[in-house]
């Protein structure tokens, strides 16, 4: 209970800290935020305006707490560039990307811990080196490259799948499954190691000696141990999901978050790197607090103690 | 489970998960060693000599062909390769492929060296005087790197892109960042554990000073391991700045970038796949060529496979 507590402290405070952080990096640019909003022409004078009416002038750290009040009532403001309410843009690209994010989070899973499963029940089989060697190009190989492999092959060359777009079925299949691709094969590995270390254990030696058959060991015993601290820390590959969507929505013209972040960012569109930004980094800690907690629930041990 | 354990992270224990995942499944299968000891001298040989080839391209390549990656030549766009004249043949803008090929593989290569000897600096400091002083001092470094260690690289890269503006300055900085952490997170995990040891001990009641000691006697010690992991990130690095630059935050044009070749050839995937398909090999050469050798010097350099070759307890 008090490890629970402690990290849910934890957790707050690496909020406070990280919107600090992404604040004052934003804002590091402030001086030409007028930039993306104002024409070329648009005179000193104006400009100075401006900024003022956007608060730009005032010490950071009033800022700071004026724009976090803001965000908690609920109005983060506006674009710079085409003045749509980032609200409305948060629920609107949220939603693509949740599509986009739980796809590929459920693909990590559905499909990694199979194949792991399988790989550790035929060990050393030539699906076994199959698999095990497949993740290893996986997880060697830069995502964005793959992307591009796959556009060029289902879409160009096969034509099978579209190679940009939203939001329907076939368009959500190639970012998935890129976006997943690493994920799947770290839990193929973590999977299969798992079950190894867990069918070599002394207490399934002694279900052995028992008679239990091989068939209910793995399924009662074995699987359940095993899977148990992949499960619980699924909340970390959140923030690995986050991270790629950056680049693997760009990649494929998703309109979520990520691409609205990468936009902002490459077009000086400050409020809406700030905001976004924000939105992204609490997504990651959450996920961190939640592999966190899980895996508390799932590790007695660590419950107990502290 | 000691209170350091328990205020790790839980990115942390996961990664530890996986390194004794990893262990246990070395240690159950007798193969795997073996294997790896007739591999380790291959891995090595086969990193290395891709590595030269693909380093030696980048840095003479220039000198014999020339340096001219802006050059544009309308007359010769999406040539394709073996092209008279251009031999990878030209981008959109008639730009010959193989020197902006060669400058890119610079590009890369500058920016792993910037962020890896970053990462190996800083980090090693840190982490040798977290875990050699303890106290506030290793609080503060572990709190820190924890913190840092939280989040996917790519978005911390694309935050300081959202204030330092485009570049290759905000790049390095972000990866370095991300490095120095982890770099630190290893070097102080080895010292906590070198700290017990008799020859620390000995030295101490020698009244050598703090600071020799770290530098003269544990600076020795972790060399190994932070560089084996060092050579990791220098994949990690190359690999992010090409994203990154895909995205269009890293090198600003008319640079070439690896990355940033790759996504200027994406719209020509029909006519002339070589534009992105070239750099992207490119990419793919380096990453393998550096994974292999740190592979290779993991073999060589594992205090965990060096001990029990030698029948010596750890720690």
């Amino acid at each position: 209970m008090k490890r629970t507590a402690s990290r849910l402290a934890y957790t707050v405070i690496v909020l406070f800290v990280s919107s600090i952080a992404v604040f004052y990096a934003i804002r590091l640019s402030g001086g030409d935020a007028t930039a993306a909003a104002l024409p070329g022409s648009a005179t000193e004078e104006f400009r100075e305006e401006f900024r003022d009416r956007l608060g730009l002038n005032e010490p950071i750290y009033q800022q700071y707490f004026t724009y976090m009040g803001r965000i908690l009532s609920g109005d983060p403001g506006n674009s710079l560039t085409n003045n749509k309410a980032l609200t409305d843009m948060l629920t609107e690209h949220g939603r693509n990307s949740l599509i986009l994010g739980g796809t590929a989070f459920g693909l990590v899973f559905l499909v990694g811990i199979p194949l792991g499963i399988l790989a550790s029940l035929r060990r050393n089989s030539w699906a076994d080196q199959g698999i095990m060697s497949l993740s290893t190009v996986a997880m060697a190989v830069p995502n964005f490259w793959l992307a591009l492999l796959a556009v060029w092959l289902f879409a160009s060359t096969l034509g099978w799948l579209p190679s940009a777009g939203c939001c329907g079925t076939k368009q959500l299949i190639l970012p998935a499954v890129v976006l997943a691709f690493e994920g799947i094969a770290l839990t193929v590995r973590m999977t299969r190691s798992a079950m190894i270390e867990s069918q070599n254990s002394d207490y399934v030696r002694t279900l052995r000696a028992g008679g239990l058959s091989e068939w209910r060991i793995t399924c009662k015993h074995v699987l359940r141990n095993a899977l148990i601290p992949i499960i619980s820390l699924a909340g970390l590959r959140i923030g690995q999901i986050v991270g790629y969507a950056l680049i693997v929505e760009t990649i494929f013209g998703w309109p979520g978050l990520g691409q609205v972040l990468v936009n902002a960012v490459l077009r000086r569109d400050y409020p809406v790197a700030q905001f976004f930004s924000l939105v992204l980094v609490a997504l990651v800690v959450l996920g961190n607090w939640l592999a966190d907690t899980g895996y508390t629930i799932a590790n007695p041990r660590l419950r107990k103690s502290t | 489970m000691t209170e350091l354990d328990a205020t790790r992270s839980s990115h942390a224990q996961a990664w530890d998960e996986r390194v004794a995942a990893y262990e246990n499944e070395a240690r159950a299968n007798p193969w795997r060693k073996k294997l790896r000891e007739f591999n380790r001298n291959k891995l090595l040989f086969t990193g290395s000599v891709l590595g030269i080839l693909i380093v030696g391209l980048g840095l003479i390549g220039p000198l014999i062909i020339g340096s001219d990656y802006a050059g544009q030549s309308l007359r010769n766009t999406h040539l394709p390769p073996l092209s008279e004249g251009y031999l990878l043949g030209t981008d959109q803008y008639g730009r010959d492929l193989l020197v902006r090929l060669c400058i890119g593989i610079r590009v890369s290569l500058f920016v792993a060296a910037a962020v890896t000897s970053m990462a190996l600096v800083v980090g090693m400091a840190l982490g040798m005087c977290g875990g050699f002083l303890g106290g506030a001092v290793d609080r503060a470094v572990r709190s820190v790197t924890d913190f840092i260690w939280g989040f996917p690289l790519i978005l911390v890269a694309v935050l300081l892109a959202g204030g330092l503006g485009q570049g290759l300055f905000p790049v390095i900085l972000a990866v370095g960042i991300v490095n120095v952490a982890a770099i630190t997170r290893v070097v102080r995990g080895e010292v906590v554990v070198l700290r017990a040891r008799e020859f620390v001990e000995a030295a101490r009641a020698c009244g050598i000073s703090r600071f020799r000691i770290m530098w003269r006697h544990l600076l020795p010690n972790v060399m190994a391991p932070a560089l084996v992991l060092a050579s990791y990130y220098v994949a990690v690095a190359i690999i992010a700045e090409a994203g990154l630059s895909f995205i269009g935050l890293g090198a600003q044009p008319p640079l070439p970038s690896l990355g940033k070749m790759v996504a200027d050839g994406r719209g020509f995937l029909r006519i002339n796949h070589w534009e992105s398909t070239v750099p992207g090999i490119g990419i793919a050469g380096l990453v393998l060529s550096v994974s292999l050798i740190g592979d290779g010097l993991r073999d060589v350099f594992d205090p965990q496979l060096r001990h029990e070759a030698k029948g010596v307890e750890k720690g």
